[in-house]
This record gives C-alpha cells, sequence and structure tokens, in this order.
C-alpha cells in the first residue's frame, strides 16, 4: 500500500502513516471542519492494511496538541481498531506524547489506553 | 453621533467584562479567525497555558455547535448545503477573575425539552459520571439529528469549571438557547 504523508494544518494534524514498516502517526491539532471527511480516507486504508496482517510490529504514535470532541470520537474508532490488530495476532504498541504540562491530554491518553486489551499502551511526555 | 453610539456599545460589552463579541452568521472560517485572535489575546495576557487551552477548546465546542445546530439559518437550495449559514452570539469574556465563553442560538420549541434533560443530566454528573457518559457517546451510535458526535457539551462540562444554560420562549416556533461556560 502506498504511504500516506500529509502536512499538518492550523487545523488538522499530520498524517504519516508508513505501511511498509507499520509506522503511523498523527501529530499536531485537530478539529477539522468535517472530521469525517478528513479521516475517513485515511483510516480506511489503515483498516484495509491491518485486516490482513498477522504476526507483525505495529506502532501507532499519537502526539496531539488539541483535538475537538468529533475528533476525540475518531481517535476512539482508531484505539478499537489497533486494538483489534493486537487480538489478531500483531504487536501493537499504542504510544501517547502529550506536552508535559498538559494533564488533561495526559488523562485523555489514560482514557483511551485503559480500554486496550491486546496493543500494549505507553504515555510519554514531550518537553515544552 | 456614530462614533458615541458605538462607544457607548463598547462599554456595555465591556461592562460586562465582554473581550470577544461576535454576532452573526458563524462559519468555520470565523471560527479559525476568532480562535486565533483568543489565542493571541491570551497570550498576551500570559493566560495560564491551561485555562487559555480550556477555554479554547470551549469556544470551539460552542461555535460548532452554532455552525451544526443553530435553527435560525439562511440556506440556498439551488447551490448546496454549503451555502448554509448559521446565526448564533459568542461572547469570551473575564468576570471575577473567571473567564467565560458564553454562547447564544435559536431552536425550534420541540428540540428544547431534549436538549435541556439532555444538560439537566450532565450538569448533575461528578467527574466519573461525565467521563463515564463521555466514553459511552464516543463509543455509541451519533445521536440522531446530530451531525457530530454528540458528545460536545459533554466535553464543555468536563474542562469547564462549570457551566449554567436557559432557554426563553421567543414564539410559537422558536426559542432562544444560551449556555455559559466557566473556565
Amino acid at each position: 500500500m502506498e504511504n500516506i504523508k500529509i502536512e499538518g494544518a492550523e487545523r488538522s494534524p499530520e498524517v504519516d502513516f508508513d505501511f511498509s514498516t507499520n509506522t503511523f502517526s498523527l501529530k499536531g491539532e485537530s478539529y477539522p471542519e468535517d472530521v469525517t471527511a478528513f479521516f475517513g480516507p485515511v483510516i480506511s486504508q489503515l483498516e484495509e492494511h491491518l485486516d490482513g496482517l498477522s504476526g507483525a510490529k505495529v506502532t501507532f504514535t499519537f502526539e496531539l496538541i488539541y483535538f475537538n470532541s468529533s475528533t476525540a470520537k475518531i481517535l476512539m474508532g482508531l484505539f478499537e481498531t489497533l486494538d483489534e490488530a493486537g487480538e489478531n495476532g500483531n504487536e501493537v504498541l499504542v504510544v501517547w506524547a502529550h506536552e508535559e504540562d498538559d494533564d488533561n491530554m495526559e488523562e485523555m491518553g489514560e482514557e483511551f489506553g485503559e480500554d486496550l486489551e491486546f496493543a500494549k499502551f505507553e504515555l510519554r511526555k514531550i518537553s515544552v | 453621533m456614530l462614533a458615541e453610539k458605538m462607544y457607548k456599545f463598547r462599554g456595555e460589552l465591556q461592562e460586562q467584562g465582554i473581550i470577544f463579541c461576535y454576532s452573526g452568521y458563524m462559519t468555520e472560517e470565523v471560527l479559525t479567525g476568532i480562535g486565533d485572535a483568543i489565542k493571541k489575546k491570551l497570550r498576551l495576557e500570559n493566560t495560564e497555558k491551561a485555562v487559555s487551552r480550556t477555554i479554547f477548546s470551549v469556544f470551539v465546542e460552542q461555535v460548532q455547535n452554532v455552525i451544526r445546530y443553530s435553527a435560525e439559518r439562511v440556506e440556498d437550495d439551488r447551490i448546496d448545503d454549503a451555502t448554509e449559514l448559521r446565526y448564533g452570539v459568542l461572547t469570551v469574556g473575564l468576570k471575577n477573575d473567571s473567564y467565560f465563553v458564553s454562547c447564544g442560538n435559536k431552536i425550534i420549541n420541540s428540540d428544547v425539552e431534549r436538549l435541556d434533560n439532555a444538560l439537566g443530566h450532565i450538569k448533575n454528573l461528578d467527574k466519573d459520571g461525565l467521563k463515564d457518559l463521555y466514553k459511552k457517546t464516543l463509543k455509541g451510535e451519533t445521536p440522531k439529528g446530530s451531525k457530530g458526535a454528540g458528545v460536545g457539551f459533554i466535553d464543555i462540562a468536563r474542562r469547564a469549571e462549570d457551566f449554567d444554560y436557559d432557554f426563553m420562549k421567543i414564539d410559537d416556533e422558536f426559542s432562544y438557547f444560551c449556555l455559559m461556560a466557566y473556565v
């Protein structure tokens, strides 16, 4: 599958999906006008890729500064997708990186992460 | 006369502690523009980062609610939905050392009860209750008639210190709805 690289913008995050190394990341701010239009295409490609995957090492890094509630719904779905990939015999690591002084973002990460059963979860602080 | 009238209006806003006020059709571009100005203003005032973040996120949820749900709207059926505009009033201010983000818009009368119940429920929940509802809503199907995640109000309640809201009946068709969040 062709790798996906979308530059970050004021209201949408940088998307870096490397399907050859199974390394994925979302970075920056996320409150796009239409979350489905922005995330729909890239996430369906990710799902399609992960669907046929087994025994692989997958790393997904979230490094978000801010996201709105519509994006939160997308993130919840992504966590579920990644956990499924773990259930299907892949070694999945989900990294939630947040600015060190952003307790709220840390808490959000913990809340998303606590539902993971098969994927490993790691909180990481970014110094500001 | 012109200046005097406007200066008086400005004074009335300032008396209420209002720093930003927008009344008109809300668009995503308006959101971006005002959002930028709010961020800059808070930075200039050296507002605590956590407070700035909360103000900004409450602002985004409030404005996106108007863009999606305000019942006062104009649309052009000849083109497409993208030309639809929705009206609302937004204020951001500082009073008694507490920031507030307030937003008002028309809603149809038949939506008042549902919204009142939903907000009443949210207001009575404690921290853990809000977290549970937030996660359940994120995982569940989008509520009927909702174009967003349907979690905007829960998000506001979780981030803000507190919030108030009420309704006022305008006529047989519309009521006015206002929500003020304190940060």
